[in-house]
């Protein structure tokens, strides 16, 4: 079967199915969640943090979305298609849907919030659409890719095939505004936003509290829930202790206390451990002596002993990282085997690059951003490296200091993690490695392989299917081989009330900010 | 003293907050420069696309050199403008007004514990120097001083709200006096400890003194020599200590503010200075010096109604 032609099997069914029954379901009440820190907008085009998406979409609806399943679903489009070569994609939307303040959704409003998210700070959502790159740089009015053919369809190309362009539609910088509200408003749209979602702003109080009410004419019907509070609880532990008192419906597990909700008597029944589509990492400058010697970032590889971390300082609640590409991401290689702890071998490789025993190597600096458990983690890889004559000098910076840094190829080996924007291997391989995106754009190991850049630009515009991954999985291999030491793929540890129905545990979605959406939980109380 | 002598010695000290003023956004500016970190960068989390990052850079002109960046925000600041936050993107007034009340609120219920436990404790303990209550006292002002907040909130947090259940955890609630109680206890225990000690040795000096002596030779009371003649002598430190303390809590208290989701300016300039947020970091640090001059003039002025003397000299 064609794409074109699933993908129509896919939303039929979805259609056939249609929104959740309501029998049994409660109506009503106020879900109680917690963000660490104030979102900075609730603008789709300006956000960059997982705060501001949390409720971003809540507020907002996409063409299309992600399921629990990470399949994409209907939503704003209730409908669409692909053409053959895989670069046109013609969304048709569904007829009656309402901003909140209760003009009807156009066509036109689409084209308008894509030209409009790519001026924000997310432009690479937009950039494969012909004409973006004109768009952006201001050689263009408009994306001339994004085609409005009538009140309910539009049409969007694209320069070349991009398989998981259907998840970058569902990435809430795709998010619809009303054109007239978005240019009244101007910047103050950030804390006036309006949109179709399921839920709307009820107020904020900065630094302590959102409150969403439900929208109750959503083109879904009105969600269960009445109200949403978010209050602003930067400590994990002040979290926890609101969740034990029963002020607060979900939460995150602080950490340090993974094993101990396991074990109590109450907790253990609440406690929900999910994996998400994250990798922690440990990188290497590859152009900065020594580690642009292969051989001295294998020796470090073999010298380093995951399980003592992940059973260790993270209580086995993590999973340990074999591969680059985390367990839930679709395209997964469970065999693929990065390097394995060997102290001896990664003697032999020290004295292979002439420094046996570490002698002459001097000492080496690891660069990571505060916090606790990153200072921790340090401070094992600090000992574990010991074991083969290498001196580990610790660097820490705050996460502003640490990413410029890391960025303009200041650090030799320093941490850093990654988390998907979306599930699909690009997000991670190309994004990560390939060598256009050196730097800021993600790639901060300045890794450069022709080799690897051929098998991911092949692989990027490959139609989806088990090829593709494959050709993902040769690179991944490539990469492990080469540049970079993965530790763990993070989970999201929460704890849910019973009650809490419908909160959707996707890859996605991670406490405590949980992108789920919650138009589909309900309070059974 | 007329308020027509009072007002010279105070135009002097709100003249003299210019230069001082000047200086201290001079210096955060220069030290926010040399610091490592890209505001525009900082604002775009894990992947920061470098045209973007550009565009923001040209955008709040963060690309222009330094002196043309101060000299710019400096300008807005004579017009009476603090500027934009570059994380929030809205005016610096409103971000910092936001937090104020919340601050204002702490301080002074934090002030309040204080001042009437620190001077209970402090007088306790002076009326019988080197006793068994002296020394409990006193050991208990220590145990204030030396606690770290973080821990001391928490373990309030846990007795009083997770275990008895009696006080709401954190947060602002709708400002209730229930929310207020746990932050402004271990906000005012450091200074109650503070105020203690100095109560008890400025009061100790001051009963030592002749006309003490005197007043207790004339057969007066225990209660009004010390309540009349001795306390209000012994004040002018402790009245610095407090005057001190409450501009210090004014400035915020991010500890407490964390552990106690407490809505204040303290928490806020923490995160503003890790997002490199410069118009609100300058602007926070402005108006903290402005309450610190306010706060030691508030003391000068005290000392005038508490000692004579010093209304003569």
């Amino acid at each position: 079967m064609s794409t074109r032609g699933a993908l129509w099997l896919l939303t039929f069914a979805l259609v056939l199915a249609g929104p959740t029954a309501a029998a049994g379901q409660n109506k009503g009440g106020t879900l109680r969640g917690a963000f660490a820190s104030d979102p900075p907008t609730l603008d789709p085009a300006q956000a960059t943090d997982t705060t501001s998406s949390a409720i971003i979409r809540q507020m907002f609806d996409t063409l299309v979305e992600l399921d629990e399943t990470l399949k994409p679903v209907p939503a704003l489009a209730d409908r669409w298609t692909v053409s053959k070569d895989q670069k046109i994609y013609t969304f048709m939307l569904r007829p009656g849907v309402r901003f909140h303040h209760g003009r009807e959704l156009r066509a036109s409003d689409v084209k308008f919030s894509f030209e409009r998210g790519a001026k924000g700070k997310r432009p690479w959502v937009f950039e494969k659409i012909v004409g973006a790159k004109e768009f952006l740089r201001g050689q263009a009015a408009e994306i001339r890719g994004i085609r409005v053919v009538d009140d309910r369809t539009v049409e969007i190309t694209l320069e070349r095939s991009f398989a998981p362009f259907l998840y970058l539609m569902a990435y809430d910088a795709a998010s619809i505004v009303p054109r007239e509200e978005a240019a009244r408003r101007g910047a103050e749209f950030a804390s006036h936003p309006v949109g179709t979602g399921p839920f709307r702003l009820g107020s904020w109080r900065r630094d302590d509290q959102v409150v969403l009410e439900a929208f109750r004419e959503h083109f879904r019907g009105a969600p269960y829930l009445d109200r949403i509070v978010f209050r602003v609880i930067p400590a994990e532990i002040t979290r926890f202790n609101e969740y034990k008192t029963g002020h607060l419906d979900y939460t995150d597990i602080p950490t340090g206390h993974c094993r101990a909700v396991q074990r109590d008597p109450v907790l253990k029944y609440e406690v929900a451990i999910w994996p998400i589509l994250g990798t922690q990492a440990m990188r290497f400058n590859v152009e900065r002596p020594p580690f642009n010697d292969r051989r001295i970032r294998q020796a470090i590889g073999h010298a380093i002993e995951p399980q003592a971390i992940v059973g260790g300082l993270l209580e086995g609640c993590v999973v340990a990282g074999k591969g680059i590409l985390p367990p839930a991401m679709p395209g997964f290689n469970p065999s693929m085997a990065g390097p394995v702890f060997d102290p001896d071998h990664a003697r032999r490789l020290l004295a292979e690059a002439g420094f046996p025993g570490g002698k002459g190597l001097g000492p080496l600096v690891f660069s990571y951003n505060t916090g606790d458990l990153n200072q921790r983690i340090a401070e094992v890889l600090q000992a574990q490296l010991k074991g083969i004559g290498i001196t580990l000098e610790l660097r820490r910076l705050d996460w502003a200091a640490h990413i410029k840094l890391v960025d303009e190829g200041g650090a030799g080996f320093f941490r850093q993690g990654w988390i998907a924007d979306y599930p699909d291997p690009e997000n991670f391989l190309t994004v990560l490695f390939h060598s256009r995106n050196v730097g800021a754009a993600g790639n901060t190991s300045r890794y450069r392989n022709p080799a690897l850049d051929r098998l991911l630009d092949e692989a990027d515009q490959m139609a989806p299917g088990p090829a593709r991954f494959k050709r993902y999985q040769e690179a991944e291999q490539i990469v492990l081989n080469d540049a970079v030491i993965s530790l763990y793929h993070y989970t999201s540890r929460a704890l849910i009330k019973p009650y809490v129905k419908g909160l959707e545990r996707s890859p996605l979605s991670s406490a405590p900010e949980f992108l789920a959406p919650l138009r589909k939980v309900w309070l059974d109380r | 003293m007329t308020l027509a002598e009072l007002a010279e010695p105070v135009a002097k000290r709100l003249l003299a907050l210019i230069p001082v003023l000047f200086g201290i956004s001079l210096l955060v500016f220069v030290l926010n420069a040399v610091a490592l970190g890209d505001p525009a960068r900082a604002m775009l989390g894990q992947r920061g696309d470098p045209e973007v990052i550009a565009q923001i850079r040209q955008d709040y002109a963060l690309d222009r050199p330094l002196w043309i960046q101060y000299a710019t925000w400096m300008g807005r600041l004579l017009r009476g403008n603090l500027g934009h936050s570059y994380h929030q993107q809205r005016p610096v007034s409103e971000v910092l007004g936001e937090r104020f009340p919340a601050t204002l609120r702490l301080a002074l219920a934090a002030t309040l514990i204080a001042v009437t436990l620190g001077l209970a404790i402090g007088i306790a303990a002076a009326l019988a120097p080197g006793g068994a209550l002296d020394h409990v006292l006193m050991g208990a002002a220590v145990v204030g001083i030396s606690t770290p907040v973080f821990w001391l909130g928490l373990m309030l947090s846990l007795l009083f709200a997770v275990w008895l259940g009696w006080l709401p955890v954190s947060g602002y609630g709708d400002g209730s006096l229930a929310n207020l109680v746990l932050p402004a206890l271990t906000l005012g225990a450091l200074h109650t400890g503070t105020i203690a000690r100095m109560t008890r040795s400025s009061l100790l000096e001051v009963i030592r003194q002749d006309y003490i002596q005197a007043a207790r030779a004339k057969g007066l009371a225990e209660v009004t020599v010390i309540g009349k003649h001795a306390l209000k002598n012994s004040l002018i430190p402790v009245v610095t200590v407090i005057g001190i303390g409450l501009a210090d809590l004014l400035v915020g208290a991010p500890l407490t503010e964390t552990v106690f989701a407490w809505p204040g300016l303290g928490r806020m300039l923490v995160a503003a200075v890790g997002q490199r947020d410069l118009p609100v970091v300058m602007g926070a640090v402005l108006v903290f010096a402005v309450v610190y001059v306010l706060g030691s003039l508030l003391v000068d002025l005290a000392y005038l109604v508490i000692d004579p003397r010093i209304r003569r000299e």
